[in-house]
């Protein structure tokens, strides 16, 4: 599996990230750091533990870390996710964070997936 | 300064990768300081300062937010070093606004473009370059601009005295003694609003209050005798004449100094009574700084030589303007000179300021000269951080719990092994209220802390303040030394302290543990006799109208329990009875082992003590193993023998030894019938003389 279609399993943007970070080495160390970002496993722990605030910040980190890498699909509903915590908890919150939960997992997969492929 | 090292760069990003990703695109060029939430990065700019060329901040973030960050470097003006350029996902327009007008330089929005980033950061950073190299200049040539400006105001003086025949350093005298009463007077008064750029310039201008004298004939000006009539209508003239001068100058004429020496010209000879000249002016119509420069020119014309006469000694020219014997003056300004008497005497005979000044310009200038390469101003900045290396390097390296609080914005910043060892951040936040620290430190204590601190003045900032701390669940004593810090404005405000805690706990338990050995039996723990003795005096002495009993015990027949079980029984046997003793006494009651097999109890009594003497003796009666113990105890009472200790004591002694000889095993109070009785404990050579007091209380013996 190629670092292209690693993006395209994860519903991501390569191109426009080639263009940001101007090296596919570049891009492939940070992609392959993702899975190790804690912010998901934050966001878990805080939602259950109902604390919105700090719910709200590990959405909006994984949306700016998404942003960054150009994980378009896992960034528009963590994206949804973070406006949805923004003032404190709100009743589609709880919908949109299984959403990301999916996305999530679909974008490590697809990671994993890679990695297997490429051996490292 | 040479570039000899990589310029550094604060990330502050609460994402790991984030961080990562943006150091990769600034790449090698840069050291990298990362924090990861808006707290730490306080920290770190508190402890590198300018150190740090450019910090990229990020908005949302856990303990503080980006524009707390901003906050805080507002109020300590790192701001204005230190350029920012916010980094977020955040694009709404009323956070950009926001974050420009708490004076970041940039924005650079997600996703980050490798060259953006890259191009916008190296941007800020020469753009602050250029701004301080900037501002280096211009410190460096206002400094020279002032030292050439005085330069020609000293050389054009110099003419004037040169012309004048006079030594050449009237006009320095006039110049340091016009300086040294605005200043007191400024202390002294608000009523002619001298700020101390005022006084810059009148003393600047004070140099040229002669000036006028370059149109006065050389032969009047000079002439060793009287002066005629007419000479002297001429020679008042040189006051017009310099005021005209400047008047009439082409260019400059609404310059605050050319104006304040205009007042000087003219008005230096109007007297405050308006018997002067050119103009009759009277009191404080005559501008301050004529007033002032008038003082001073007659000061030192008393104090120097002249062709007319010879110089007077300071004190006696004091006293003769004192005296009125030189014109009158404004009253305030007198004082100020006898209030400025000692410098002055000191200052202008020797050493004068304006010589002291010359010399330390020539030994900055030799200074710059051989620091070719650096400007003044940049030479300060490399001693500051030279000053910041070495603290941070000894506060690294001594195990100690070090600190530094700021007022304004509430933070102390602690030492990395003190912030280690007390379990807390290196910054903290409002620490007057925060979780950690008031967990640490009990409410109390802190605000007796920021209380004593508060307390402290300039002149003696340093506090010594004993607390406890709870570290780890464990309560120990701590000795916080520290120095408040007072601004150098009036009145000085309270702007933070520095100080450090050090662990007394050891010192402070081993002193109470001599303190407990010196006024308790080793054996029993109850206190020994000459510590209770003590107490039972303060407690008489306390309440000298309460109703007090002493109590005095022994074991029956104890040198028997010693004979027949030995001696560490007997010991057993005594703390046990101890122990009993213990329980039985009330809260307020004091209980000795006064030696041997004897103890003391004294006790405070409302009613009728004998209920409560009656219970104790009964608690103390039974049995230890096999050995029965039987107790026989005399009492007294201050209500019959009085408050004096040795008659109690010896009353209590005597009561006992009534007991003894009556066959043991009861208490007994003590009644006149005893005054003759011999005493167990402590033959008195003659104790029973005081011990009479009215009618003798029938006390009925207890028994069991």
């Amino acid at each position: 599996m190629t670092l292209q279609e690693c993006y395209a399993a994860m519903g991501g943007n390569y191109d426009e990230v080639l263009g940001r970070l101007r090296s596919d080495r570049l891009i492939q160390k940070f992609v392959l750091k993702f899975v190790d970002d804690g912010s998901y496993q934050l966001l878990l722990d805080s939602m259950s533990s109902q604390n919105y605030e700090e719910a709200f910040r590990a959405a909006h980190t994984i949306k700016g870390v998404c942003q960054n890498l150009g994980l378009t699909r896992l960034l528009n509903s963590s994206s949804q996710l973070s406006e949805a915590l923004r003032h404190g908890y709100t009743p589609e919150a709880d919908g949109l964070a299984e959403q990301v939960g999916r996305d999530y997992q679909d974008t490590v997969g697809a990671i994993r997936a890679f990695q297997a492929a490429a051996g490292t | 300064m040479k570039k000899t090292r990589k310029e550094k760069i604060l990330i502050v990003d609460d994402s790991e990768l984030n961080r990562a990703i943006l150091a990769d695109m600034l790449g090698e060029e840069y050291d990298i300081v990362e924090a990861e939430n808006g707290l730490e990065g306080v920290g770190i700019l508190q402890k590198m300062g300018t150190e740090l060329s450019l910090v990229l901040l990020d908005i949302v973030m856990p303990e503080m937010d980006g524009f707390g960050v901003l906050d805080t470097m507002h109020q300590n003006h790192w701001i204005d070093d230190i350029p920012v350029i916010m980094i977020s996902a955040e694009s709404g327009s009323s956070h950009i606004e926001r974050a420009y007008e708490l004076g970041v330089t940039d924005f650079i929005a997600r996703p980050f473009d490798a060259l953006i980033v890259h191009r916008r950061v190296v941007n800020t950073l020469l753009l602050y370059a250029k701004q301080k190299k900037l501002v280096g200049m211009v410190a460096d040539q206002i400094y020279e601009k002032e030292r050439q400006g005085n330069l020609m105001i000293d050389i054009l003086s110099h003419i004037v005295e040169f012309r004048n025949g006079e030594s050449g350093l009237h006009v320095l005298h006039v110049r340091t003694l016009t300086e040294l009463l605005l200043h007191r007077l400024s202390q002294k008064t608000d009523r002619y609003r001298l700020t101390p750029g005022d006084i810059s310039i009148i003393t600047t201008a004070s140099s040229l209050h002669d000036i006028g004298k370059i149109a006065i004939d050389e032969n009047i000006l000079n002439k060793p005798g009287k002066l005629t009539e007419e000479e002297f209508t001429v020679m008042k003239t040189h006051t017009t004449v310099g005021a005209d001068m400047l008047e009439n100058l082409p260019i400059h004429q609404h310059d605050p100094l050319v104006k304040v020496a205009y007042q000087i010209c003219r008005w230096h000879h109007e007297r405050y009574d308006g018997r002067g000249y050119p103009d009759g002016l009277q009191g404080d119509d005559i501008p301050i700084s004529a007033q002032v420069v008038a003082l001073a020119d007659v000061y030192d014309a008393l104090t120097s030589v002249r062709v007319y006469k010879p110089p007077f000694p300071h004190d006696e020219a004091v006293q003769m303007i004192l005296d009125g014997k030189c014109g009158t003056f404004n009253p305030l300004l007198l004082e100020c000179l006898q209030e400025n008497s000692e410098i002055i005497r000191s200052g202008l005979t020797g050493d004068t300021q304006a010589q002291r000044d010359q010399r330390e310009m020539r030994n900055i200038s030799q200074e710059m000269h051989r620091y070719e390469e650096l400007t003044a101003s940049e030479r300060t900045l490399q001693l500051l951080e030279h000053e910041r290396m070495k603290y941070s390097f000894f506060a690294a390296m001594t195990q100690e719990i070090q600190f530094e609080y700021t007022a304004s914005p509430a933070m102390v910043t602690i030492s990395a092994w003190g912030a280690e060892k007390l379990g807390l951040g290196e910054t903290v936040m409002d620490p007057l209220h925060n979780e950690g620290v008031l967990a640490l430190m009990d409410p109390e204590w802190v605000q007796g802390l920021s209380n004593a601190l508060h307390s402290t003045c300039p002149d003696q900032p340093v506090v010594s303040y004993d607390c406890q701390l709870n570290l780890n669940g464990e309560t120990r004593w701590y000795r916080i030394v520290a120095r408040a810090i007072w601004s150098a404005d009036e009145p000085a405000r309270y702007t933070g302290a520095i100080g450090k805690a050090i662990d007394i706990h050891d010192s402070r338990m081993k002193l109470h543990a001599l303190e407990q050995m010196a006024s308790h039996d080793t054996l029993t723990g109850l206190l020994n006799h000459a510590y209770a003795k003590k107490r039972i005096l303060e407690r008489i002495e306390g309440r000298p109208t309460a109703s007090f009993a002493l109590a005095i015990f022994d074991l029956d027949h104890f040198k028997s329990a010693n004979d027949t079980y030995g001696h560490s029984f007997g010991d057993h046997v005594l703390t046990y009875v101890a122990e009993k003793l213990r329980q039985s006494i009330r809260g307020g009651d004091i209980a000795a082992r006064v030696g041997g097999d004897e103890f003391l109890i004294f006790l405070e009594h409302k009613g009728d003590v004998e209920p409560v003497v009656s219970r104790i003796f009964e608690s103390l009666c039974g049995t230890y193993e096999d050995f029965t113990i039987s107790v026989s105890m005399g009492i007294a009472p201050t209500a019959l023998v009085g408050c004096d200790y040795d008659t109690l004591f010896h009353a209590a002694d005597q009561a006992l030894y009534t007991v003894k000889r009556g066959g043991r095993g009861r208490y007994r109070f003590y009644d006149e019938t005893m005054k003759q009785m011999l005493s167990v404990i402590s033959p008195i050579d003659d104790g029973g003389g005081d011990a009479e007091t009215a009618s003798a209380d029938q006390k009925g013996d207890g028994q069991i």
